[in-house]
């Protein structure tokens, strides 16, 4: 099944594109899509959706067709083809 | 509830455009009046936010900034002058707001929030509004909202995309819920336009304005997602954290 990725502020500059489509295996978890997307990214994005040791970001939000998710639920969140999966890294004032 | 203060032939003079907005009139306008808001910082943001209220009229406006206006601020300082760079901006941020509004009470701190001035700083207002860069500035304000009970407007900004979140306290998520530490990848320091900057500061102000004059409707639990590049704006849902440290004590059962 296909689903849309994009990419916010930190992220998207990182990626050097606002979205990419994945193609993933039926009845997948948002964990399965956010590890399959962490694995291509560059250590430069990378870090905007892990931490150091592996483990996503507790501050990035991500977003599940207009939905925020909570990443702690995102291994027992299927994703289905369609969604639009959005990742907001933190941002501040200034 | 104490009385709200009356308006002046002059505030009525100054403020008809917006007394002819439905639902707003002579009522809202007296309840802006009577109302006090503490903004942080006094930047790209926050100047805007500072601005707008002080031309539509809200009673008192505290201004919390530390340091001096600096020549790199310029490209979205539309508060100040460049004549004022190097001066303490929170001086200029005054002058300038007293000269678009001489109604309004404007009171200076420059001192940015920190744990340990926090709850000093926004001691008296009824609505805080978070424009800071760094995050544990935006979550000690956060903290206080929810402390106090009273409503949070934070507005957030990168590049061409912008964010607002209007917390009020026992009735939506916090900034907490959504971000529930600092970020260790954040840079003091980002691109932005002035526009950008001046779009999210004009929108928090309109929410401020909301609240304090029971306008509208409060996007409750939504988070405003701006994107200028491709003119898109999501109003994204966001929900309580259960857990969260700052306001999972202080809202109904889920």
């Amino acid at each position: 099944m296909r689903l849309l990725v994009q990419y916010t502020a930190q992220l998207r500059t990182a990626v050097e594109k606002a979205e990419e489509e994945f193609e993933l295996e039926g009845r997948s978890s948002l964990a399965t899509l956010l590890a399959r997307v962490a694995s291509r990214l560059q250590a430069e994005a990378t870090r905007h959706l892990l931490t150091p040791a592996g483990r996503l970001q507790p501050s990035l939000m991500v977003v599940l067709n207009s939905q925020v998710v909570s990443t702690r639920e995102a291994e027992s969140v299927l994703v289905k083809a369609g969604d639009v999966v959005t990742l907001m890294p933190p941002i501040a004032g200034g | 509830m104490p009385e709200l203060p009356e308006l002046s032939a002059d505030e009525r003079s100054r403020y008809e455009w917006q007394l002819w907005v439905r639902g707003f009139g002579e009522t809202g306008q007296r309840r802006l009046k009577a109302t006090t808001v503490f903004v942080s910082r006094i930047g790209g943001v926050g100047g805007t936010v500072a601005m707008q209220l002080a031309a539509a009229g809200v009673g008192r406006l505290i201004l919390a900034h530390a340091g001096e206006l600096r020549l790199n601020d310029m490209n979205r300082q539309m508060l100040m002058s460049t004549d004022a760079v190097g001066e303490p901006r929170i001086a200029a941020a005054a002058r300038r707001l007293r000269e678009i509004n001489p109604h309004v009470v404007v009171e200076t701190i420059s001192e940015n929030v920190d744990e340990t001035n926090a709850h000093r700083l926004t001691v008296g207002a009824d609505v805080i509004v978070s424009a800071a860069p760094l995050f544990e500035e935006r979550l000690q304000m956060n903290r206080q909202a929810v402390r106090r009970r009273v409503p949070l407007v934070d507005c957030s900004m990168y590049d061409l995309e912008a964010r607002l979140l209007t917390v009020v306290p026992g009735h939506t998520p916090c900034l907490s819920c959504l971000i529930p530490e600092s970020p260790p990848n954040w840079k003091r320091e980002f691109p932005v336009f002035g526009a950008v900057a001046s779009t999210i500061g004009s929108l928090a102000a309109m929410e401020v304005i909301k609240l304090a004059a029971g306008l509208g409707e409060p996007p409750k639990g939504r988070l405003l997602n701006l994107d200028l590049g491709s003119l898109t704006f999501a109003s994204i849902a966001v929900a309580r954290r259960a857990d969260c440290p700052e306001c999972a004590s202080t809202l109904a059962p889920f």
